[in-house]
């Protein structure tokens, strides 16, 4: 009964996303507000109505109904209670459902959030939330519904792909999916802002926190996808250039794009066309990544079911919302110039311009390695997989290239830099980077993107650690306080900027750890019988025993590895290979030690039946700065969403 | 945005949405190796047994099936009955030649695999999985069949068990050793 309240809610929730674009409509061919309220009230509606729908998935996985067919695929009586209810989101159907859910959510807070200040653009913004989700739901509610009844009702589940199994997958669908549809407030926006011609500096300025919002659960979104790859897919490596890894990395990059070129916007009022065009390419891209995993168009380690009918109907519908979207961008750009020509190539506004094009070359280096396979295959019929060597060789130099001008953007003056001024800026850390390369170079280190990345890294780290001195100093002269109080101050009074610098410097800390952890990752691949030792780095790890262990719904072999270094014991690390029950699917799970701000990784891929285990061990060194750099960015971003209102506006 | 800026982005819209048309009705699982019908890597090593070198330069203008496994590699058990079964069979033909390539394994691990299982053919050593990577190989164990012109013809991975065995004996190298041709198809 339950299941079918659910399945009823979302289906009014469709035709309410029929009558909000009709009421969006109205509102604007009648310049009645009524209509616009009633649009707002079917936005609410839907929210209220698609929780409801949520609800009753989430009960019927609770109470374990598997005569519901989404249940009984995805869950078992033997499945933990935490993972049950993110088995909402573990397959097709629910992870979709989800999407529309968090679309309805944030939709119904912007109309809310922004009636009183933007009551031209409601009705535009409604109309195409409303029409996002008539997508989304029609497609739940006529190809892919999660409500269906499974008859005759089987005793037990499929279970939940033990792969994931895992906190951080619990949290990594929804963070992602916030992420995509996060976009779609500042999108619409962007569409309110062509189809009303209302194009000045207004709507970026409305939706800088939410692209901002967005931009932190993807990248969020992003990290946990690796951080659950790095531990659970047992290869010891956080990112693989997987094209379902790429479908969430090409909306970043030009999301990143995006926050930025708006700051031009915002203070020069140029870059008004290609600030439109960025937004559109960003959600288009949520769109495109949304449709690449669930089509199964493309070849991936994520096992997705592929259907072609499905696929055809996302297909069409994100053809059309980008072809409309494009379409109105074309028509709009002849009336849109720029009133602002460019003064200087040195100035902050050329350092922004230039942080964009690599920001898209990057995301277009991307776009075609993951198309590139489909390319071909439709071209002459062959089959390729592009792997990390093009990736690591197309995108090492781009992303050096952007860390030099984060460095530079943030520090040069608007409109035109004289030479003492780049001088004054930038010849400490100019200098501060060549310091540190040749420390290095001292220690042995000869790899030259890890000088490369050095010198990047430090030069835009003391960038910004002369900026936050300097103005530290002058409010603490300022107001004759401490320097401590000056940094306080500073910081508060100048919230976003160096809130954004904060997020910068989580960059420089990840980018550290990625450079760390995949030039000197050691990596040996050993069998070992107990008793047995394997050396790796500076340690030993001596297999002390093999046993079974039992978890409420999987078996394993469990490795007891001690591991020394020199002569001490330092930990016990246990790595297992494990069946679950259910569905017999074979898992590893690694057994990690954190030291010296890196990890040692260990897995046990395989077990004879003779007790000859295969361990693979890694050293990934400071591979806990990749997630300490993310936690610091994830820090940056809340600071500057909640700046305080009134000093800047 | 001028015309031509235009026109672009319109056609770059209508490609990509041609693509993902014609990609939906592909199956993207299937993946052939890109190797196949180019020239086999002509790799050497020592014999795992002997340590004289092998070379798969001094076989050319035979039928040659390279087989890759480990010793810590269960599935390669699975097949180990099965690969000495299809040497059998074809091992009087003069134009045919086996070869195993020990994959990322210790020495004395795999010479104790071989006295166990048995073998009735040569293995060479690839104790770094340097060869492996010349064929692009996966995972153990993984098959590949090199036709006389020293051309890769089919590549397989996983155990070569069951109807496997009978697709690579009758449509695979039987064929190729009456010069027929053979379906690329993995």
């Amino acid at each position: 009964m339950i299941i079918e309240i659910g399945h009823f809610s979302v289906t009014i929730a469709l035709v309410l996303s029929v009558f909000g674009m009709a009421s969006a409509a109205l509102a604007l061919k009648t310049r009645n507000a009524d209509w616009a309220r009633s649009g707002r009230m079917a936005v609410t509606l839907i929210f209220v109505l698609l929780g409801v729908g949520m609800l009753a998935l989430v009960y019927s996985f609770i109470v374990r109904d598997f005569s519901v067919l989404y249940v009984a695929n995805n869950s078992n009586s033997k499945l933990p209670f935490f993972y049950t209810v993110s088995a909402v989101w573990g397959g097709h159907e629910g992870s979709l459902l989800l999407w529309v859910f968090i679309l309805s959510v944030f939709s119904t807070l912007a109309v809310w959030l922004h009636w009183r200040t933007q009551p031209t653009i409601m009705p535009y913004l409604i109309g195409v939330e409303c029409a996002i989700i008539f997508g989304f739901l029609c497609l739940i509610v006529f190809l892919s519904s999660p409500f269906e009844r499974l008859l005759p009702v089987p005793l037990e589940g499929k279970d939940l792909n033990p792969l994931l199994q895992d906190p951080a997958m619990v949290m990594h669908p929804p963070m992602l999916y916030m992420g995509y549809v996060g976009f779609s407030i500042p999108f619409s926006f962007a569409m309110a802002a062509l189809f009303s011609g209302r194009l000045g500096e207004e709507w970026i300025k409305v939706t800088q926190r939410w692209t901002t919002f967005a931009w932190m659960c993807l990248t969020t979104g992003i990290l946990l996808g690796g951080y659950w790859a790095y531990y659970e897919l047992g290869w010891g490596g956080y990112w693989g250039w997987d094209p379902v890894e790429n479908a969430s990395f090409m909306p970043w990059l030009v999301g990143t794009a995006y926050l930025h070129s708006v700051l031009v916007q915002e203070k020069r009022k140029m870059f008004k066309v290609w600030n439109l065009f960025l937004i559109i390419v960003t959600f288009s891209l949520s769109l495109i990544g949304t449709f690449l995993v669930r089509s199964g168009v493309l070849t991936s380690v994520h096992s997705f079911a592929t259907d072609p009918e499905r696929g055809l109907y996302i297909l069409i519908f994100v053809g059309s919302v980008i072809g409309i979207a494009f379409g109105a961008l074309i028509l709009r750009s002849t009336k849109l110039k720029s009133q602002v020509e460019m003064d200087s190539f040195v100035s902050r506004e050329s350092i922004f311009l230039f942080n964009n094009l690599f920001f898209l070359v990057a995301a277009a280096t991307v776009f075609l390695g993951t198309l590139y396979p489909l390319i071909l295959e439709t071209l002459n019929g062959a089959k390729v997989t592009v792997g990390p060597p093009y990736y690591n060789a197309v995108f090492m130099p781009i992303a050096l290239g952007l860390l030099f001008l984060m460095g530079i953007g943030p520090y040069i003056p608007w409109r035109k830099a004289s030479v003492a001024n780049l001088k004054k800026s930038f010849s400490i850390p100019l200098l501060a980077g060549a310091v540190m390369v040749v420390i290095l170079a001292i220690t042995g280190i000869r790899n030259l993107y890890a000088l490369a990345g050095t010198y990047v890294v430090a030069f835009s780290g003391m960038a910004i650690v002369m900026d936050f001195s300097k103005i530290s100093q002058l409010y603490a002269q300022r107001n004759s306080s401490n320097i401590f109080k000056g940094c306080l101050t500073a910081f508060t009074a100048n919230q976003r900027r160096y809130a954004a610098m904060l997020t910068h410097i989580g960059v420089l800390v990840l980018v550290i750890g990625i450079i760390a952890s995949t030039i000197y990752q050691t990596e040996k691949v050993v069998s070992m019988k107990v008793g047995d030792e394997m050396s790796i780095g500076d340690y030993r790890m001596k297999l002390t025993n093999i046993h079974d262990v039992e978890g409420g719904n999987w078996k394993a072999e469990e490795g007891v590895f001690q591991v020394f270094e020199e002569e001490t014991l330092i930990t016990e690390l246990r790595p297992q290979k494990r069946i679950y029950n259910a569905t017999q699917t074979p898992t590893t799970e690694s057994a990690i030690y954190a030291i010296n701000m890196g990890h040692i990784f260990l897995t046990m891929p395989e077990v004879s039946p003779e007790g000859v285990a295969v361990a693979r061990g890694v050293l990934n060194p400071l591979i806990l700065w990749v997630w300490g750099g993310g936690i610091i960015m994830g820090l940056g971003v809340i600071l500057n969403i909640l700046r305080p209102r009134k000093r800047e506006e | 945005m001028n015309k031509g800026t235009q026109l672009t982005l319109v056609l770059v819209l209508l490609g990509l949405f041609y693509l993902f048309y014609e990609g939906l009705w592909g199956n993207p699982r299937h993946i052939p190796t890109v190797l196949i019908g180019t020239d086999a890597p002509m790799v050497e090593g020592p014999d795992v047994e002997t340590g004289e070198i092998i070379s798969l330069e001094q076989f050319k203008g035979k039928v040659v099936l390279l087989n890759f496994w480990a010793s810590w590699c269960y599935e390669c058990k699975v097949e180990h009955e099965s690969v000495l079964e299809l040497h059998r069979l074809f091992k009087d033909n003069p134009n045919f030649v086996m070869l195993g390539v020990n994959y990322q394994d210790k020495l004395p691990d795999a010479q104790q695999y071989l006295k166990e299982y048995g073998t009735t053919f040569a293995h060479m050593r690839d104790l770094k999985g340097q060869l492996a990577i010349d064929y692009g190989v996966y995972g153990v164990p993984e098959t590949f069949v090199i036709d006389q012109q020293g051309k890769i013809r089919y590549k397989y991975v996983g155990p070569v068990t069951g109807h496997m065995y009978t697709k690579i004996t009758q449509e695979i190298i039987a064929p190729l050793l009456k010069g027929q041709p053979v379906s690329t198809a993995s």
